[in-house]
């Protein structure tokens, strides 16, 4: 038996549309803890890993640990029929095939159920370490989503590098090239405007452009983005969905080809 | 040619062996190619009608350089690194069968003859496509394409096949790319299928992995071996009324091809006299491959456009637009396969959690739920 009654609803929704483009089913696993989701894209470039907090639901149940198969295509047409403001609660029972999405309207005058057939979906789940990371750059998601935007207009890769100075994003393609830097900045009236850099040491990694504006879909969710680099690591892009939780989004970066490739030429 | 009947008897058994792939989540996968078998795909599809096929000024068949230059600039362009794997001197035990082959074609161009004659349309088209053959000129030219546009290729001592396995399972390449389900039988660890397919057919690439292939079949690689043997391959001549599915059942039942030979009715199945098996599975087990660094040199250098240009356009009347176009797309190309994967940062682990869904019915084992009519890849979705 699984129950999760959810007031802030719209959150989900925001969730769903923000990782559906990027990965066609997933399991979602629910346990004690929470409600979460581990899932790659089918290239198994980009990976998403979801956590929303049993304690951010105004009721949760669920009675063992299991996991639901769904299509993230159709999970988002049935939560797109739900109001913004309604409360939404997530049910199963245990042995069926389906899940029950039902959006209540905050007056209580209208209650819509709405069923999904659940699937098999036999799913790599990636174990992913702890690590510290080499720079950590926090920053408000709306700048982040505007260069993402910007960059992939010029160039099909995004270089970021992160150096005392501050980040810098660049690119380069056909047309020309483009840079843009952003400096450490506390000094604002809100917090979530700020940027703030923390490093260890200078690194630069470079990341498909594509990736990256897939995952700042997930804007809406919070007014600030962190990213985290390492030079051994895929990168972290992570959005805190409100208290109760976060979406992370994990891209292997682009590698440098082996020198040796290039030293021969071909021989006829 | 291959297995007969593999697939069938794969999908019906280990549906859990074959996986469905997109052709673009192979980016920066080294993958070997069986060359002569794509090549002949290639006369057979390539700008072919009836009897015409496409022919440079001196009247030269091109269809394979055609479909050689634009197939691997698509494996290219999803960022793959391919290798061309050519046939050497066949194995003596496939003489035979390339006999039976030969005086096919010798009954097809006496039919294609007549059909010519009679002006049926179908039966040209019918016929044609059976006149086809592979002669050492379209290798040549398709290696020296091969090389020009900067792909390695590997001339092997003997089947094609069988060296493709071995630079797999020596992790050289990380899978093999064939129609031929004989990959399997020799050892190539991940077998591809359809990977060559026009991309206009939309035919999703088929992945088979020979270690659950074993797993599923709970088969030893010797008896997987024997089984593919029995089912009927290039090599020697199966036991008549014995196909993949009898075949599979005595090897569970009895272990091997000598046991099966003591302990069947010989009344019912005919041995055939001097039954080579025993070469044919050391063919399969020890095939005659090169293993060493030198010989299998793959590299991936830029291409040599003036080259190209030379031996397609000037030598073999190719657009020189459509060339050069081309060639900035092989340039390009090169840049794509650099893409990281996850799995080089993380490693899998078992998820804990149970799925909600019940079984079908309890005591149902996976087993028996595959011996019903799962189809290949679609076994995964249920409802």
């Amino acid at each position: 038996m699984l129950e999760l009654r959810l007031v802030q609803g719209s959150l989900i929704k925001k969730v769903l549309e923000s990782i559906k483009d990027l990965v066609n089913d997933a399991n979602f696993d629910c346990s004690a803890t929470g409600f979460s989701l581990q899932a790659m894209d089918s290239s198994h470039v980009a990976l998403v890993a979801l956590l929303l907090r049993s304690e951010g639901f105004e009721h949760y149940r669920c009675d063992r640990n299991i996991s639901m198969g769904m299509n993230l295509g159709n999970m988002s047409k049935m939560l797109k029929c739900a109001g913004n403001d309604d409360i939404i609660t997530i049910k199963a029972d245990d042995g069926s095939d389906t899940v029950t999405f039902m959006f209540e309207s905050p007056t209580q005058d209208k209650i819509a159920d709405f069923e999904m057939k659940l699937m098999d979906i036999d799913s790599e789940h990636l174990g992913i370490p702890e690590a510290e990371y080499q720079a950590i750059v926090r920053m408000p998601s709306a700048e982040f989503a505007r260069i993402c935007r910007d960059l992939a207009s010029i160039g099909d890769t995004v270089v970021i590098s992160v150096t005392k100075e501050g980040v810098k994003f660049s690119t380069r393609g056909d047309i020309g090239t483009a840079n843009i830097v952003l400096r450490q900045n506390t000094t604002v009236d809100k917090p979530e405007e700020a940027t703030i850099i923390e490093m260890t040491e200078p690194v630069s990694l470079t990341f498909a452009l594509r990736y990256m504006n897939s995952f700042t879909k997930a804007t809406p969710l919070s007014s600030t983005v962190t990213i985290s680099l390492s030079t051994e690591l895929p990168v972290v892009v992570e959005y805190k969905i409100a208290e109760m939780g976060y979406i992370r989004f994990y891209l292997a970066p682009k590698i440098e080809e082996d020198e040796d490739e290039h030293e021969t030429k071909p021989q006829v | 040619m291959g297995i007969k009947g593999l697939t069938k008897l794969l999908a019906d058994n280990a549906p859990k062996a074959m996986k469905e792939q997109k052709f673009e989540s192979y980016f920066g996968r080294k993958i070997a190619i069986d060359a002569s078998m794509s090549i002949y795909q290639f006369l057979i599809v390539v700008g072919r009608a009836g009897t015409e096929m496409l022919t440079n000024e001196a009247g030269e068949v091109t269809s394979h350089l055609q479909g050689m230059f634009s197939r691997t600039i698509r494996l290219l362009e999803a960022g793959m690194k391919p290798v061309y794997v050519f046939d050497g001197k066949p194995p003596d035990l496939k003489k035979q069968e390339l006999a039976k082959r030969y005086s096919k074609r010798v009954d097809a161009t006496e039919d294609l003859a007549e059909a010519v004659e009679a002006g049926n349309k179908e039966d040209i088209e019918k016929f044609s496509k059976r006149t086809v053959k592979v002669t050492k000129q379209h290798n040549d030219d398709c290696k020296r394409l091969l090389r020009l546009m900067g792909v390695p290729v590997v001339e092997a001592p003997s089947e094609a096949e069988a060296q493709c396995a071995a630079l797999c399972k020596s992790g050289k390449v990380y899978a093999v790319a064939s129609e031929d389900m004989d990959s399997l039988t020799f050892g190539a660890s991940k077998f591809l299928r359809h990977l060559m397919d026009p991309s206009s057919r939309k035919i999703p690439v088929m992945e088979f992995e020979v270690a659950k292939i074993l797993e599923e079949l709970n088969l030893s690689m010797d008896q997987f071996i024997d089984l593919c043997i029995l089912s009927g391959c290039d090599y020697c001549e199966s036991i008549r009324g014995i196909g993949g599915q009898t075949a599979l059942k005595l090897i569970r039942q009895h272990g091997s091809i000598e046991d099966i030979l003591e302990n069947i009715n010989k009344d019912r199945y005919q041995i055939p006299e001097d039954w080579p098996y025993q070469e044919a599975r050391k063919l399969f087990k020890e095939p005659e491959v090169f293993t060493d660094e030198e010989q299998v040199e793959l590299k991936w250098t830029p291409p040599d456009e003036e080259g190209l240009i030379t031996f397609l356009v000037n030598e073999n009347g190719f657009n020189s637009d459509r060339v050069t176009k081309a060639i900035e797309k092989i340039k390009a190309a090169k840049n794509k396969s650099s893409q990281g994967r996850l799995e080089s940062f993380f490693k899998p682990v078992a998820n804990t959690s149970a799925p909600i869904k019940r079984k079908e019915t309890p005591g149902n084992t996976p087993k028996e739920t595959a011996n019903k009519k799962t189809k290949a890849g679609g076994g995964r979705k249920k409802k």
